[in-house]
């Protein structure tokens, strides 16, 4: 077992005979109080990935505009970027490509520079199954079901150093993504408040039940619960002291009511705090636009719409921390360039993919499109995958968490790092030809 | 199921159980009066210094979901070699457990059953599409009048949505662990499943989960290994779920692919994991070209098509005349021999003849199943289920060479492990961490609490780190306690204590006074004491109950918590334990004067702290 034997160390709780009381120990109130939070870390660069779950379609979110084969494949998805038509146009980012209009608030963030889009962007597995193309993405092993691990895991285990919090890894989901399974700490937490000893409308005897938990995992004889006791605790003062329940987003940033918006409110909570979080997961779903998918108005539209004011909210909200920060989405994969015969579309082969950070080589769509003409397509049908997720992906973690170990993160991966973080990769050698 | 006879339990005795490879040089015996069983196995306990009571509470950690109050008592009263054997027949009646089951009606439904019943949400709306009901245009702006047409159209054909089934589904398995009388088989049950993982997160396979583990699973969990291997290989939740469903020869150059035009071609996913993951274990020995040549080998074992669309070739043919051309129909099994690759495949060396059939695929699994590297891989994942989670390689070895000698046999090689003085070593007794599904269990039986509503309880499992049936990958949930215990899951863990014993899971009643045989205790010491007893029966809990007592028993101290916690600058630096020494009187007269409600509140507080805490994490 790696031991986190550091976070007590690390902490200084445990040194500062920090024993509760009431369950905030005074100095960490008065902080709390004067909204100057506690900082028992070093400032660690953090990498926060979402999923988006049911495969979103990428032609959709970033459309070549100009090319006739997809008008004519798709007429009733269709957008334009010409601002005289029905309903709002493309954000027209290049004169090739158009942001779908419900997501303007990626527009500044592309134009200064911090905001990196990959089209074409997919696994050489052709699967058009959800679950496995998901978790061959996620395990990191597109050819391999029995990879016990997920990519995210073996990212914490290259960080360089032992976990020395209990939130190193944190995932914002109910059970544990496959990202994150493995051997290197990690955590699922649904809701950050919920990281307390509660006993309904008796706050007194749940504050007894916590030291009398707290002593005796103090004294067992279990080393494991001992120990994980013992961070349970500090990291549950930590969270009260921080007092999340009535936590503000800077800058007035306002997060979308919605489950991504909390999720990376909270995650901006942990990284505000400095509890020591350098991988943070989570995932936004309902992208499987089978019916009635919408084109400026609908499903799509309000799907793109949360996803990128959840992540717009987040980064004006990071403040002073965006330069320690790394966000990155991704899908499984992409959907039939063809729309189908109940206003939706199928499950296809490319996607996109928004990377967004400071070390980001933004401002532009990276990736190797030719036009949708039918020849050009995978299996006559399909957006063809011509850079794989993983040059990507370990791109993004050697530009920004220098992880550089290629052959742990993405076993039996051999190729190019695409080019979108400044300073790693180059050239154009990252492009796979698409498999027939 | 009504009480069986004498005749009728010595002759399945015989059948399944009795290892006449007799232990200790014992003879087997049996009292024919009573049926009672005699066991011809003894187990070594006396010599790892456990007593007879604290090896039969060791016992029951291990292979049941937790003792129930007296149950220790039981055990020693009937003799520990007799109840393991009661429980290796895995045939005591169970008729309340039935009863508990009866109000579900999904349960025991055919997977074609539930194929018409649960259709998969996309499902309903072709079909609702395509019987003119929904009007896809119509319905594009208005999402809830589409629900509605859905939900009617629904209703009309009598279809169900597919969360009703799991829902079921996940409240038998709840009943069965809490309530079922042959515990051994559900523990067994959870592990085998577990080892052949299936999930429900993969939408293709997850409605014939029900029956995978009701069929397929349950009643082989005691059987022979071998068994296990070649009906799960033939199940429909594991063709899908790992893909075999799909694979079949590639298409030579020129030939018609038909009615598989769009799937033609080999898939190597189960016959990766069936090595890997299910018989010799990553490193047991095989290479990426045996893979490629079992996959091959077992091509065409697919599923039996259940709606008409998928027929084809199936409805052009009598059943007679398939078999005629190679193929199987067995239940919801088909083995499609147009699908099946006939050139020769070696695998492992051992080489299959061109134009073969079914039967290879029956081959290559018993070889499989009686391979050495399996023996060890199965015997390690035994132990560590059951005796630590680093077991010795002796006691490996001694499973191993079981498991090779009696074909598999999984009663035999599970005597062999109890019979072991490992098993009942000091490093392995209260070693192993309850799975968050063991610990809210256990919780339940340790304090007869009535079920009403199992769904809570599986909400509770899920919260604390288990999501039972949507383990993503076909590796199953790791068995071991670093996994289980997080800094997450252990607050929730003891939030779960508090909330089961205060009456706070919904669905779940506890009476705790009745447990106590109707006494109230005095005071929270005597609380403490009373039910640290019931619920971890020989534990010497002496040092805990020690430590919690001048917490527990002072009322006052909540209030002066607020106290000192309003003031904070106060209350930061004073270790905990110590308030009482610090010119707060011990307010033991304050715990008398206490109202009843308040006396209820304190004892539900010092039972959750009990489920809580560390000692009740082991097992």
């Amino acid at each position: 077992m790696v031991t986190r034997r550091g976070f007590l160390k690390g902490g200084g709780l445990a040194l500062l005979g920090v024993g509760l009381m009431g369950g905030i120990p005074a100095f960490m109130a008065e902080a709390a109080a004067s909204d100057k939070l506690f900082r028992p870390y070093k400032r660690k660069r953090v990498l926060v990935c979402i999923f988006q779950r049911g495969a979103m379609d990428g032609l959709m979110a970033v459309t070549p505009f100009a090319d006739t084969y997809l008008q004519a494949a798709r007429p009733g998805l269709s957008l334009s970027a010409a601002k005289n038509g029905n309903g709002n146009p493309l954000i027209d980012l290049d004169g090739r490509w158009g942001l779908h209009p419900g997501m303007k608030a990626f527009e500044d963030l592309f134009r200064e520079g911090r905001l990196g889009i990959v089209h074409g962007i997919g696994s050489p597995n052709n699967t058009r199954s959800h679950f496995d193309a998901q978790d061959y993405m996620e395990s990191g092993t597109p050819f391999n079901k029995g990879t016990a691990s997920g990519w995210l895991n073996r990212a914490v285990g290259l960080l360089g150093h032992d976990a020395i919090t209990p939130f190193t890894a944190v995932s914002l989901t109910s059970a544990l993504p496959r990202s994150f399974y493995g051997d290197h700490p990690s955590v699922a937490i649904s809701n950050l408040q919920d990281f307390a000893i509660e006993l309904k409308s008796n706050p007194a005897g749940a504050n007894i039940a916590a030291r009398s938990f707290e002593d005796l995992y103090d004294q067992t004889s279990s080393g494991l619960l001992q120990e994980t006791g013992k961070e349970s605790f500090e990291a549950m003062k930590l969270l009260q002291a921080a007092n999340v329940r009535n936590y503000r987003p800077a800058n007035g940033a306002i997060y979308p009511n919605s489950p991504l918006g909390s999720s990376l409110r909270q995650i901006a909570q942990l990284i505000k705090m400095d509890v020591g979080l350098e991988v943070a997961f989570t995932e936004s779903n309902g992208w499987d636009t089978h019916f009635n998918q919408g084109t400026d108005n609908g499903i799509f539209a309000r799907n793109v719409a949360d996803l990128s004011n959840s992540i717009a909210a987040f980064w004006k909200d990071l403040d002073a921390s965006q330069d320690d920060v790394t966000l990155m989405t991704m899908t499984e994969f992409g959907r039939t360039v063809h729309q189908n015969g109940t206003g939706g579309t199928d499950h296809g082969r490319a996607s996109c993919n928004f990377i967004l950070g400071n070390d980001v080589g933004g401002g532009k769509v990276y990736g190797n499109v030719a036009t949708l003409a039918t020849e050009n397509l995978e299996d006559g049908r399909d957006l063809p995958v011509t850079t794989d997720f993983r040059s990507v992906f370990s791109a993004v973690a050697d530009g920004h968490l220098q992880i550089a170990n290629d052959r742990v993160l993405f076993p039996d991966w051999v190729g190019a790092k695409a080019p979108v973080m400044r300073g790693v990769g180059g050239g154009h050698d990252f492009f796979i030809t698409a498999s027939k | 199921m009504v009480l069986l006879g004498g005749h009728f339990l010595l002759s399945s005795f015989m059948a399944g159980v009795l290892p006449m490879h007799a232990l200790d040089g014992a003879r087997l015996s049996l009292s024919s009066l009573d049926g009672t069983r005699i066991p011809p196995y003894r187990f070594p306990y006396r010599m790892a210094g456990l007593t007879e009571r604290q090896a039969a509470a060791h016992l029951l950690s291990r292979f049941t979901y937790g003792a129930t109050p007296g149950q220790v008592d039981a055990v020693v009263k009937m003799g520990l070699e007799t109840w393991w054997a009661q429980q290796l027949a895995a045939d005591l009646p169970d008729d309340s457990l039935a009863q508990c089951l009866s109000r579900y009606d999904a349960l025991q439904l055919t997977n074609q059953q539930v194929a018409d019943l649960y259709p998969k949400a996309g499902q309903v709306a072709r079909m609702a599409i395509k019987d003119g009901v929904i009007d896809k245009d119509s319905l594009k702006t208005d999402r809830v009048a589409y629900r509605e047409a859905i939900r009617n159209y629904m209703q009309e054909k009598g279809l169900k949505p597919e969360q009703d089934l799991f829902r079921q589904f996940f409240c038998q398995k709840v009943l069965r662990a809490a309530y079922g009388r042959n515990q051994l088989q559900e523990v067994m049950t959870d592990f085998w499943f577990n080892h052949f993982n299936v999930s429900i997160t993969k939408n293709d396979c997850a409605e014939f989960i029900p029956a995978y583990e009701r069929d397929v699973i349950r009643p082989n969990a005691l059987g022979h290994f071998g068994d296990l291997l070649l009906k799960t290989a033939k199940s429909p939740a594991m063709l899908y779920y790992l893909d075999n469903f799909s694979s079949s020869a590639p298409l030579a150059e020129g030939e018609d692919s038909g009615q598989f035009r769009k799937t033609r071609g080999l898939n190597e996913n189960y016959a990766r994991e069936v090595m890997e993951l299910h018989t010799m274990g990553v490193d047991g020995g095989y290479t990426q070209q045996d893979v490629t040549q079992a996959a091959r080998v077992l091509t065409g074992w697919t599923v039996y098509p259940m709606n008409d669309a998928g027929k084809g070739i199936i409805n052009r043919f009598s059943e007679d005349q398939l078999a005629r051309r190679g193929f199987v129909h067995e239940g919801d099994f088909l083995f499609n021999a147009n699908r099946h690759d006939k050139g020769e495949k070696i695998v492992l060396g051992h080489t299959f003849p061109a134009g073969g059939g079914y039967d290879e695929g029956v081959t290559l699994l018993e070889m499989l199943a009686h391979h050495l590297s399996t023996a060890r891989f199965i015997a390690r994942k035994l132990a560590v289920r059951f005796v630590s989670d680093d077991p010795s390689p002796a006691l490996i070895d001694k499973m191993a060479k079981t498991f090779l000698e009696k074909d598999g046999d999984i009663r035999q090689v599970l005597i062999t492990m109890v019979s072991a003085p490992e098993f009942w070593n000091s490093a392995a007794v209260r070693e192993k961490t309850k799975s968050p599904f063991e610990l809210a269990i256990g919780a339940v039986r340790s304090l007869h609490g009535v079920i009403e509503q199992p769904y809570p309880l599986y909400n509770w499992v899920s919260r604390m780190g288990e999501k039972k049936y949507y383990y993503q990958a076909p590796t199953g949930f790791p068995d071991k306690g670093s996994y289980w215990i997080n800094t997450g899951s252990l607050l929730n863990r003891m939030n779960f204590g508090l909330a089961l014993a205060t009456g706070r899971v919904p669905g779940v009643r506890i009476d705790l006074v009745a447990l106590n045989n109707g006494h109230e205790p005095e005071d929270a010491q005597a609380a403490l004491l009373a039910y640290s007893r019931i619920i971890l029966p020989e534990r010497n809990l002496d040092a805990t109950i020690k430590r919690l007592t001048p917490m527990l028993n002072d009322p006052g101290l909540s209030q002066k918590v607020d106290v000192a916690s309003s003031r904070a600058g106060d209350a930061g630096n004073t270790r905990p334990g110590q308030n009482g020494a610090e010119g707060m009187p011990a307010d033991n007269d304050m715990a008398m004067v206490a109202t009843n409600d308040q006396k209820a509140a304190q004892l539900g507080q010092v039972v959750g702290i009990i489920i809580g805490s560390p000692e009740f994490q082991r097992r």
